[in-house]
């Protein structure tokens, strides 16, 4: 199938949950968003503010 | 033999495409070209900074003194990884949202002021950074200070990006809504959306990091805390070079099928892929703090190997289905012979696809093997900061995503600029000329720094210093194929810029686009679509066949994968081996 057209309509189908997630694309969005915002950024920030203070000599 | 008119006849506004008979509406197509026109001038400043800083770190030359080594460095980096690319990709999201969806573009007048903002943005950056006001380098660490206008410039051409995006988010809204194409969204309009995705995280970690910064700038904070500058700046950084590889997929697509007619092995996996994507990639900017210690080591294998793994997983889905789809497309158009028929007979001087198989294998074989190695914590302490860094993402960056948007213009210039591509026997060679450049480039950088040389250092003889860092001999032909590499290297460059700028402006109108016949500025895929034999439904159920066993019907692909999969273990474990010649253990 050329990769620039759409895959074949089944409209009288019903669309699998799968294909459904997956088109869904303000869905991904949010969870591209998430993922990224609590496993590294977040995690990360946390990690920094919870160093201990140096002590200088 | 049939001759279609370029101007279509669709309604007022809008052309119809005589190669792929899609509706084009001009608004979109105005945006198309003017970014794709910025993103040349970029790449142009990029290429000229490129020249003086491989002739710089060849020893031998040393053309730049130490400032304007600096100076430059900065101006490169601005220049290939913000302006050119991300303005390319601007002109990929109008053209996949649009064109490849036969609808019409969400607010096309705020998109010229998006634009503008950009440029305005793009402008100020370049001003800060040529008159020294600005030499900060790429990453501008605190407590090293540019000129406020330098961040504020890249605030303004970050917000426009972000507002671009959303006006493509919208626009696919309403290609849905107007029901412009039915059913889930075409493969490579998903890459570009996948590449959206990741361009809204990572432009919300810019502003995060600049809008603080640029308040410091000028006076309104005292001061940014350099570990969260460091954490926040590569969310940025690094995530700005995964939509890249996110819009270089989805031109793989594109162009496997305009130039060779490939097809999808599998629209799931596929789509698999890009979702992985959106979900992992953009954690990999972990790599470039594995040395920093500010962050626990749950946190730098969790985002660096565990997740990021995920992203991998897809690029290495990507890597094979894009060759196995050209391989099944060729087949069905009958070159069946053997186990790489398929692959000599493809049309190795139509720069489109040659700068797709240049993509594909440099950025896998390369940018990916050296990618993963380097990023396993471990083993980056002793490839970080060293010349290996900009070895690997040379390959990536340049050698994968570059080329690959270079082999999508050559396609764009008859199909939306409407002209020919010129000097043709140039263009022709000028992939190889840039990726072989490039290779030689990597190499060098990678094996210098495999020797310790380090990256962004602007005199590794430390002339007229009070100490000596001794380097092994070997070096000095290491950093001349740096030299020489980035001199054929930034040739290919500049060859492509003349031709696309000659085409664009001087370039002989397209009128006609005749089938079957061979012409000369029009690339064979637009004169000549690839099109299945008229027996390819027997093919394909021969080659599907259970009788084929493991080979299936893409045997050549599996053996390529093989062969990567060997250097892949192979360059691995030399680097465990070389690690443990540092790290004694009993």
């Amino acid at each position: 199938m050329d990769p620039s057209t759409s895959p074949p309509d089944a409209s009288d189908e019903p669309v699998p949950i799968g294909q459904r997630l997956f088109d869904n694309m303000y869905l991904l969005l949010v969870l591209g968003v998430v993922v990224m915002l609590v496993v590294f950024t977040a995690w990360g920030m946390w990690e920094i503010m919870s160093l201990p203070q140096a002590t200088l000599p | 033999m049939t001759a279609a008119t370029v101007e279509g006849t669709g309604a007022p506004g809008w052309r119809t495409c005589p190669v792929t008979a899609r509706r084009i509406d001009a608004r979109a197509e105005r945006l198309i070209r003017v970014n794709a026109v910025a993103a040349v001038v970029a790449l142009l400043i990029g290429a000229v900074a490129a020249l003086l800083l491989a002739l710089t770190r060849w020893q031998v030359v040393h053309l730049l003194p130490a400032e304007w080594y600096y100076r430059i460095l900065g101006v490169h980096g601005m220049n290939m990884l913000i302006f050119f690319i991300i303005f390319f990709e601007m002109a990929v999201l109008w053209f996949a949202g649009t064109v490849l969806l036969n609808a019409r573009p969400a607010a096309p007048r705020y998109a010229w002021f998006n634009f503008g903002m950009m440029l305005i943005g793009a402008l100020m950056v370049e001003a800060m950074q040529w008159s020294g006001k600005a030499d900060v380098l790429y990453t501008s660490y605190p407590p090293l200070k540019a000129h406020p206008l330098f961040y504020l410039g890249i605030i303004l051409f970050a917000v426009g990006a972000l507002s671009v995006v959303g006006q493509f988010f919208a626009t696919l809204t309403i290609a849905r809504r107007e029901r412009t194409y039915t059913g889930s969204m075409p493969l490579v309009v998903y890459g570009a959306m996948t590449a959206a995705i990741i361009a809204v995280i990572t432009l919300l970690h810019g502003a995060m990091v600049y809008i603080p910064t640029f308040l410091w700038s000028v006076g309104l904070i005292d001061s940014v805390n350099p570990q969260m500058y460091r954490l926040l700046w590569w969310a940025l950084g690094h995530s700005a070079q995964q939509i890249n590889v996110a819009a270089m997929v989805a031109i793989w697509y594109m162009l496997g099928a305009l130039t060779v007619g490939a097809v999808v092995l599998n629209e799931k996996v596929s789509r698999w892929a890009f979702v992985l994507y959106i979900l992992f990639i953009s954690m990999a900017s972990a790599h470039h703090l594995l040395v920093d210690p500010g962050f626990g080591p749950a946190w730098k294998i969790v985002n660096t190997s565990y997740f990021m793994y995920m992203a991998v997983l897809a690029s290495m889905i990507h890597g094979f289905t894009v060759p196995a789809g050209i391989e099944l497309g060729m087949r069905l158009r009958g070159f069946t012979k053997g186990l790489f028929g398929w692959l000599r007979k493809a049309p190795w001087g139509d720069p489109g696809f040659s700068s797709l198989v240049l993509s594909v294998v440099v950025f896998g074989f390369f940018g990916g093997i050296t990618g993963v190695t380097i990023g396993t914590e471990q083993i980056n302490i002793i490839a970080h900061n060293t010349l290996r860094i900009p070895g690997h993402f040379h390959a990536t960056v340049v050698s994968g995503t570059a080329v690959a948007f270079m082999g999508a213009t050559y396609y764009l210039l008859p199909l939306i600029f409407r002209r020919k591509v010129s000097f043709w026997g140039l263009a022709k060679i000028q992939p190889y000329m840039f990726a072989g450049g490039l290779l030689l480039l990597e190499f060098g950088m990678t094996f210098a720094g495999s020797f310790g040389v380090p990256r962004r250092h602007w005199d590794i003889s430390f002339t007229q210093a009070a100490h000596d860092v001794p380097f092994s001999p070997v070096v000095d032909l290491f950093m001349a194929m740096v030299g020489i590499g980035g001199i054929i290297a930034a040739t290919g460059a500049f060859a492509f810029i003349l031709i696309a700028v000659t085409s664009v402006f001087f370039g002989e109108r397209v009128t006609e686009f005749p089938r079957g016949k061979a012409i000369a500025g029009i690339p064979q895929g637009l004169t000549n679509p690839p099109v299945h034999a008229a027996n390819a439904d027997a093919v394909n159920a021969e080659l599907h066949a259970p009788a084929r066993g493991w080979a299936g019907p893409t045997p050549g692909t599996l053996v390529l994968v093989a062969v990567f999969f060997l250097a892949f273990m192979l360059y691995y474990f030399t680097n465990w081996k070389l690690l443990s010649f540092l790290w004694k253990i009993g």
